[in-house]
């Protein structure tokens, strides 16, 4: 029962769309529904990324670290969005720390569980990284704007 | 082919591919060469292809807003350039202009989907491989965001 209304929640959720219910199924045995407080660190930057989340609802601020003008929120990512895929890439370690703005509803999803399933069943494995592949871009675009902006700040 | 074959090979992106990916990538692969100051391609023209630098050196340039083009990075031997034909519009983002006389094996990206499509193994390599590199580069790219915020 547990599993398949985890998949329900995977199927409605804008990622996965047009994901097969095969692999809706393998990748629910990975995941589970979290709540996470308002201000919680989700993350750290430098610390294991052994899992990615699927925001259901909330805000969550992901940032970096400034010299001079310390944590700096670079992207907030919120409903329908995906949060992180450092789990995909050796050394599996964070590049930003994450921490929410409003009290969150995501599905976390174990990476190394799902390495393994993508490992073993590269049908699986094309079709979740083509999503990442595509968020992923999508971050660059807007890193890009952010920066185009601050330059025409000046 | 086979010796484009062997070039891709030796192309760091493509570095521990199975032979038989390469031989089939192979077959949408070609050699091409740009003059120095020559566009390899420009924002809003339809993405076609993307390159693997063998030498040269190619700077991206963001969109002009003021009358100078903003040089965002520059990418030399053993490095990949572009993505855009991943994705609906299939639309270059950025201008690519050669800033040496630069080598590089370009290779067919509706040909490379089409194959992915057809072969989910190959895809899933193809897919990890340019997720890492994405990635890199946001992850340069955000520290650029950071340094001059």
């Amino acid at each position: 029962m547990k599993i398949q209304s985890l998949q329900n929640d995977l199927a409605d959720h804008p990622f996965f769309a047009g994901m097969s219910d095969r692999h809706l199924e393998l990748i629910a045995g990975c995941a589970s529904n979290v709540r996470l407080e308002l201000g919680q660190m989700i993350f750290r930057e430098g610390e294991d990324a052994q899992q990615f989340y699927l925001i259901r609802q909330g805000k969550v601020a992901l940032q970096m670290f400034s010299e001079r003008r310390g944590p700096l929120t670079i992207l907030t990512v919120g409903e329908g969005e995906v949060l992180g895929w450092s789990w995909l890439f050796p050394p599996y370690r964070w590049k930003f720390a994450a921490r929410t703005l409003e009290p969150t509803h995501a599905i976390a999803i174990q990476g190394q569980c799902l390495r393994t399933k993508a490992d073993s069943d590269h049908d699986l494995g094309y079709e979740l990284l083509r999503r990442f592949v595509h968020v992923v871009e999508d971050r660059l675009d807007a890193t890009r704007l952010q920066i185009v902006n601050v330059y025409q700040d000046r | 082919m086979q010796e484009l074959k062997k070039v891709l090979e030796g192309h760091v992106f493509f570095r521990d591919m199975e032979n038989r990916y390469l031989q089939t990538l192979s077959a949408g692969a070609c050699q091409v060469h740009f003059e120095r100051g020559e566009e390899l391609f420009r924002e809003g023209d339809e993405a076609n292809y993307f390159y693997l630098l063998l030498s040269g050196k190619v700077a991206l340039f963001l969109p002009s807003y003021h009358t100078v083009p903003l040089e965002i990075l520059t990418l030399g031997e053993g490095e990949i350039l572009g993505w855009s034909w991943l994705f609906s519009p299939y639309r270059w983002k950025l201008t690519a202009i050669a800033q040496e006389v630069t080598r590089a094996i370009s290779l067919d990206g509706k040909f490379v989907r089409e194959k992915c499509e057809e072969e989910h193994d190959l895809g899933y390599e193809l897919m990890k491989r340019f997720a890492h590199v994405i990635d890199s580069r946001l992850e340069a790219l955000s520290l650029h965001l950071v340094e001059v915020t």
